[in-house]
């Protein structure tokens, strides 16, 4: 027995002793005031069967069952008790642990062990507070959504779920919250009744004031359920009703107008950039309730194709119609605004979507696609949504929705801006397309397996869904903020280029990628549409790779998978790639790559210098011809660590002081933030993209 | 003539988004040149057919087509410039290390000239040598200005 091992539980071998279970098995006896003779351990000990490379567990178990087998049941009770007190207590042992690395973490991204998409710029104790259930959260997620699944369809789809996620071939996302993920909601419910039916205690907004302050709140309460998103389409439509109320329907024509008693003596205009700051600043803040994160909050603009479309029929409270021409004004004022505001703070949100029509290669509405243009050249940084049909959105960072219904509701108000995902389930494409290809599985069949499983799982979350609102735990649905069969269930693709390559096609516009993505998108279409009912809707989408890339490229290349980049793509090209030029990218994400993308996917066009206005216009037409809906201009802007300034260049040394200690701010995902505060592996990749073709 | 590759450019051409073609064979040999590869007399024909091709391909989301080089063949830069015109609505450009306009000057409606002199800088500098000529009505105006924001 001298030269056996056991392997503890860090993973390290250490010489088998014999001594050492004899004083557990003898404390055991102890323990009940019992007392082991030699006699009795040597019996006990008997029954083990110790071989080289035996963990610690095994022992342990081992000597359960054999305390049992020699009848001593109560010593062994204690046995397992004291067995128990360890296990717990070296799970404090690990969150202390995780507390001290995460205070020595460079920064909250790094340090966030589960989900490091945190919008947060800074750690510190309500960082901290946030971050040490999320185990916990993943435990009980996991725990009833396999209850579910068995209940619906059978242990072995459950089992099958759980290997399917421990083997990292699909990910949960946003498993460390309880809430459905994100929405795009319809204010009018606040707008009828203020916020009482969703647990606040404020009444309708009567004037500006009290929407602006109203807003702000309801926002912090919808985002508290949530655990992603909250987009507010309506948001500057609301506001422009409000302003109309009180300076005039022609305000916008005498902006300049001194409607101010006091002695700041402010115009219409200064008042109404007054609001903008109010809602912006005061929704950019770390907010209690989400652990310090700031609420992840975005809005849209429209050209007046889709305003038509989507407000054709809108009524407010008082009976009046919504008005184009002063909400055009304020939708451009509020743009210009926050773009010169960018330049004196970091203000992340909101994230901003401007929609736009498109008709035989261009966009329909010139004014719109001219003031876009202006706005790109200024140096903002916003998304744009560009369809050649106004039955389909895009309210969020990138959440696309087919709209089901245009129509006005008296209650609901305008039905096409009620959308959201409830749940996001993501497909690891590169290990799934290698896992067939290394076990001569044809192509596509395991993929097909898994998806389906996908889908079983979502439906099982969404009666878990259901069942909360049937508690009366989800009052957004029930005050009609959103609607539960308007939510998609979302399927999300990561490592779709990754297997592509993996396979050995080319990652530019050819056929076989084409078909190649076709193939698999369409697959993940062919079961949405199997699966759907009344109250099922699925879509699919190319998710930000956020934190789930890294983890992906990181699991599959400990398990022996090929493996090219340290974060998966979030886009159909590869990232670092020099030889596409910016058409073919738009390309790559034109209508023949995106068809099957139901639920979208956005080009972040990487530029080092801006364009100017004629270009980005001429960008818009090659977006309408290509197709490519969703896109925006990610151009890094540079923040000065000494004197604080930001200046919409992406430079090396700041304008101002001169000082050569600055940082970058760029898109991640779908929000600008602070390179240094995304974590070690996304500022990698950040570093890695090439900033293309100037 | 034969072309090294292309590219889609923003900065070559103010406000126009440019597909240009790096024309090999340059007889300038310029100090400092950034591109001493398209010395050579290398890469593939650039003749009607290779640009039925590249318009095929981006013709239409262009707004320019862009000659980089070709000072050994102008004449051939300047026939090749005329069929662009009458294959597509699109502006021409030709980015030329001469000092002086060429006397093809009408068939472009953008001409850049000058070598490049490192102790003057390229475009983006205030002490360049090089001009960006945009052609109005047959009248070259010099824009080497826009470079300079």
């Amino acid at each position: 027995m001298e030269d056996l091992y056991i392997i503890k539980r860090n993973g390290k071998r250490e010489p088998f002793s014999v001594e050492k279970i004899k004083n557990a098995i003898s404390k055991a006896f102890l323990s009940i005031d019992s007392f082991a003779t030699q006699e009795v351990l040597i019996d006990v000990m008997s029954r083990l069967k110790i071989y080289d490379g035996i963990s610690v567990e095994e022992i342990q178990n081992q000597v359960e069952f054999s305390l049992m087998a020699e009848r001593y049941y109560e010593v062994a009770k204690a046995y397992i008790l004291y067995r128990q007190r360890h296990y717990e207590d070296r799970e404090v042992k690990e969150k202390l642990d995780f507390l001290i690395n995460y205070c020595n973490a460079s920064n909250a991204a790094t340090g966030s062990k589960y989900d490091a998409n945190a919008n947060v710029e800074r750690k510190n104790i309500a960082t901290l507070i946030g971050e040490l259930p999320k185990s916990n959260f993943i435990r009980l997620n996991r725990r009833l959504l396999c209850d579910k699944i068995k209940d619906m369809f059978g242990k072995e789809v459950a089992d099958k779920y759980m290997y399917l996620l421990n083997h990292h071939f699909i990910y949960k996302n946003d498993e460390t919250s309880i809430a459905n993920y994100c929405a795009s909601i319809t204010m009018y419910p606040w707008l009828l009744g203020g916020t009482r039916s969703i647990g606040g205690n404020a009444s309708a907004p009567t004037n500006l004031k009290s929407y602006c302050g109203g807003f702000v709140n309801m926002v912090f309460m919808v985002s508290s359920m949530l655990s992603g998103a909250c987009a507010t389409p309506e948001f500057l439509m609301y506001m422009d009703y409000f302003v109309r109320k009180e300076y005039g329907e022609e305000y916008y024509k005498e902006s300049e107008k001194i409607v101010d008693l006091s002695l700041k003596q402010r115009s219409i205009d200064k008042v109404i950039t007054d609001c903008f700051e109010q809602v912006v600043y005061s929704i950019n803040q770390p907010t209690g309730a989400r652990n310090f994160q700031s609420v992840f909050w975005n809005v849209a603009y429209y050209d007046k194709y889709y305003f038509q479309s989507l407000f054709g029929e809108f009524v407010f409270p008082d009976g009046t119609k919504p008005v184009w021409e002063s909400l055009s004004w304020l939708q451009k004022r509020f743009m210009r605004w926050f773009n010169q505001e960018r330049t004196r703070a970091v203000l992340t949100f909101p994230v901003e979507t401007m929609a736009l029509l498109s008709k035989d290669g261009d966009i329909m509405d010139t004014e719109y696609a001219d003031f876009t243009a202006e706005m790109y050249a200024a140096g903002h940084s916003f998304f744009t949504y560009v369809s050649d049909n106004a039955d389909s959105l895009s309210s969020c960072c990138r959440l696309r929705n087919e709209i089901q219904d245009n129509g006005f509701s008296y209650t609901l108000g305008a039905g096409g801006v009620s959308t959201g995902s409830k749940s996001v389930l993501t497909i690891n494409l590169n290990r799934c397309i290698q896992y067939e290809c290394k076990n001569n599985i044809p192509h596509l069949q395991f993929v097909g397996e898994v998806i389906e499983l996908m889908h079983k799982v979502q439906t099982a979350y969404n009666e878990n869904l259901k069942y909360l609102q049937e508690k009366g735990m989800l009052p957004l649905f029930d005050a009609g903020y959103i609607a539960i069969n308007r939510q998609y269930l979302t399927i999300g693709v990561n490592g779709l280029v990754e297997a592509a390559e993996y396979m050995n096609i080319p990652i530019n516009d050819n056929e076989r990628y084409q078909h190649f993505v076709e193939e698999i998108l369409g697959l993940v279409e062919m079961y949405n549409h199997q699966f759907r009912t009344k109250e099922l809707m699925f879509n699919c989408e190319m998710i930000p790779a956020e934190n789930v890339g890294v983890k992906h490229a990181k699991w599959d290349r400990e398990d022996g998978y090929k493996v090219p980049r340290d974060c998966y793509n979030s886009y159909f090209y590869r990232v670092e790639d020099d030889s596409l030029n910016l058409i073919d990218k738009f390309r790559l994400h034109g209508k023949r790559y995106i068809a099957h993308l139901t639920g979208g996917s956005a080009l972040h066009a990487n530029l080092e210098e801006h364009l100017s206005q004629a270009q980005y216009r001429q960008l818009l037409r090659v977006a309408a011809q290509e197709g490519c809906n969703y896109f925006t201009f990610n151009i890094p802007n540079t923040v000065c660590n000494d004197c604080g300034h930001i200046d919409k260049r992406y430079l090396h040394e700041c304008p101002e002081c001169h000082s050569k200690n600055v940082d970058y701010l760029t898109r991640v995902i779908g929000y600008m933030k602070r390179v240094s505060s995304f974590s070690q592996a996304r500022q990698e990749e950040a570093s890695r993209r090439y900033y293309g073709n100037m | 003539m034969k072309y090294y590759n292309f590219d889609i450019v923003f900065q070559e051409i103010p406000d126009e988004v440019t597909l240009a073609v790096n024309i090999t064979n340059c007889p300038n040999h310029c100090t400092g040149c950034h591109s001493p590869h398209l010395h050579g007399d290398i890469g593939f024909p650039l003749d009607e057919s290779e640009i039925d091709e590249l318009l095929a391909k981006y013709g239409k989301q262009i707004t320019c087509f862009c000659f980089m080089g070709g000072d050994a063949t102008p004449q051939e830069v300047a026939k090749l410039a005329a069929y662009v015109r009458t294959k597509a609505a699109l502006k021409v450009a030709w980015y030329s290390g001469k000092p002086q306009l060429p006397d093809t000057f009408t068939s472009f409606d953008y001409v850049k000239t000058g070598p490049y002199r490192p102790e003057c800088g390229g475009l983006k500098s205030r002490s360049t040598n090089q001009r960006l000529y945009r052609n109005s009505g047959g009248k070259p105006i010099d824009i080497t200005a826009r470079f300079w924001k």
